[in-house]
């Protein structure tokens, strides 16, 4: 199978609601690259079909989870205009396979990240603010059963995003520790901080945007980066509503159609 | 009763020598797990220790699941369990020491029975980063709510980071435990009941049914914020707690 045969299988999965085995094994062990092939030939073709893309998302932020995925690095997801969520919306039943929600801080650039050797100081004035995210992650692959080269050929298992409507600057709260607390129906089950995205989520940021930079897709003013989640993710359905708050930044909401 | 009285002894024993005691053969009410706990607390007392406040367990709901309780307990601090901010511990005289980070009340105001979040609040001092050292006398950590209760909540010890204004918001406060420099534990104060504060109400209804109150100058650990992390010798620990500050401490052995 070529990298286009498993972007297709992935594409019809997300179309038809039907999850799919594993890809991995399609693809050379421990290949990344292969993996990126694989998601980039979608991006090609939803770009192509007119999917507008407004930004990124990191995955694998947690020291954790990259260890359980046996990786020593973040990946990374494109995000498309029709992945937005308002803040409370409530997702159509069926859109989409095995939703989980993420607790992150999305950051919203002005200015253009070009080179992949950018500095710590030049991502951080390149950051117009930061608002609160509720990622929705999906997997195409049956019953999240994915490795790394699943996930990442999958656009790092992205489905939809919500962001709160407060813009705040970087300057006012603190990004590494910035506590982090999701009700799932008014329940709290999910906590975490900021220091749970890679120390801190404008590292995740760095290495985005030298990473975007390196393989022909730079940041730029206008994008949406989702930088990683501060705590565990939360699975949810039918009827069931999540909202996250993140201390000095708000809350968001998002819920799933009964 | 002497048998609850030869149970605290036991438990007072197994917290001197640090060696670890079988779970109680026969389960205690609440009632009387609570007299052990007052009982074992006199044993420490009586060698001269001075109560400084109480300490909350179970305060997350994913504890009192794992427990299969809906309800909190409680344990007394003495001033023998204070450990320096930025001292040190010695691991060979505790059984299995784990700790745990948590936010700290310090009142200037006496609470007992129902009260509101407001009142409980309105006689806070100051609030504080803490961590509290947790070891159960039992072995393996292993016990029942009761067991537990009688062990005096597995209190002992508590290292207090600087005391901050009363009137910081602690709802969600992000809190990192590093060990050696690494992350080890990261939470959010919201994990302790969804507000801390309201431990130190639930602390106010609990001690009140045991005939006690809190008192002025008394410190409460409202909870842990996260799991509860195992120590070694040879550690550096070190607790951040969002806008109020750093707290920390080391281990040796012997």
């Amino acid at each position: 199978m070529t990298a286009a045969d498993i972007a297709l299988s992935l594409r019809t999965a997300q179309e038809t609601g039907q999850p799919i085995a594993p890809i991995r094994d399609l693809l050379p062990a421990g290949d990344l690259d292969a993996a990126y092939a694989v998601q980039d030939a979608n991006t090609a073709h939803w770009i192509d079909a007119g999917r507008r893309l407004v930004g990124r998302k990191i995955g694998l932020t947690s020291v954790a989870v990259q260890k359980q995925l046996g990786v020593d690095q973040p990946d990374y997801g494109m995000l498309f205009a029709d992945m937005e969520l308002l803040d409370g919306a409530e997702i159509a039943a069926g859109r989409l396979i095995q939703p989980k929600g993420e607790a992150e801080v999305a950051f919203v650039l002005e200015r253009d990240l070009p080179r992949p050797d950018s500095t710590f100081t030049e991502v951080l004035g390149a950051v117009a603010y930061a608002l609160p995210a509720i990622e929705v992650v999906d997997s195409r692959i049956a019953a999240w059963d994915i490795r790394i080269l699943d996930t990442i050929a999958d656009n790092a298992s992205s489905g939809l995003y919500a962001l709160g409507s407060t813009p705040v600057a970087i300057d006012r709260f603190d990004l590494r520790l910035c506590g982090m607390v999701m009700e799932k129906n008014g329940e709290p089950v999910s906590f975490g901080a900021g220091a749970a995205c890679l120390g801190n989520p404008l590292n995740a940021l760095v290495w985005l945007a030298r990473r975007m930079a390196a393989v022909g897709r730079p940041l730029a003013a206008g994008d949406v980066v989702l930088s990683g989640a501060l705590g565990p993710m939360v699975a949810f359905g039918p009827g069931d509503r999540l909202e996250a708050r993140i201390n000095g930044l708000g809350s968001v909401r998002v819920a799933c159609a009964a | 009763m002497p048998e609850l009285a030869s149970i605290a002894a036991r438990l007072d024993e197994a917290a001197v020598t640090a060696r670890a005691v079988a779970q109680l053969p026969e389960p205690l009410s609440l009632d009387n797990a609570y007299a052990v706990q007052a009982a074992l607390l006199q044993c420490r007392y009586d060698r001269g220790e001075r109560r400084i406040g109480v300490k909350m367990g179970f305060t997350s709901r994913a504890k009192m699941a794992q427990m299969g309780v809906d309800e909190m307990i409680w344990g007394r601090l003495t001033d023998g369990m204070l450990v320096e901010d930025g001292g040190d511990i010695d691991i060979a005289r505790y059984v299995h020491p784990r700790a745990e980070p948590e936010i700290a009340f310090l009142l200037k105001a006496p609470l007992a029975g129902k009260v509101s979040m407001t009142e409980a609040m309105a006689a806070v001092a100051a609030v504080a980063p803490a961590i509290e050292i947790i070891d159960s006398r039992y072995e393996n950590f292993r016990f029942s709510l009761t067991d537990v209760v009688a062990d005096n909540s597995s209190s002992s010890g508590v290292v207090l980071g600087p005391w901050c204004d009363p009137a910081t918001d602690v709802a969600n406060l992000g809190m990192v435990v590093e060990i050696d420099g690494r992350p080890a534990l990261i939470g959010s104060s919201a994990a302790i009941l969804g507000h801390p504060a309201r431990s130190l109400v639930a602390a106010a209804r609990l001690v009140a049914l045991r005939g006690e109150r809190l008192e002025a100058g008394d410190i409460v650990l409202a909870g842990a914020a996260t799991a509860a992390e195992a120590l070694k010798p040879g550690q550096r620990l070190r607790l951040s707690v969002e806008r109020l500050g750093a707290v920390g401490f080391r281990t040796r052995m012997g």
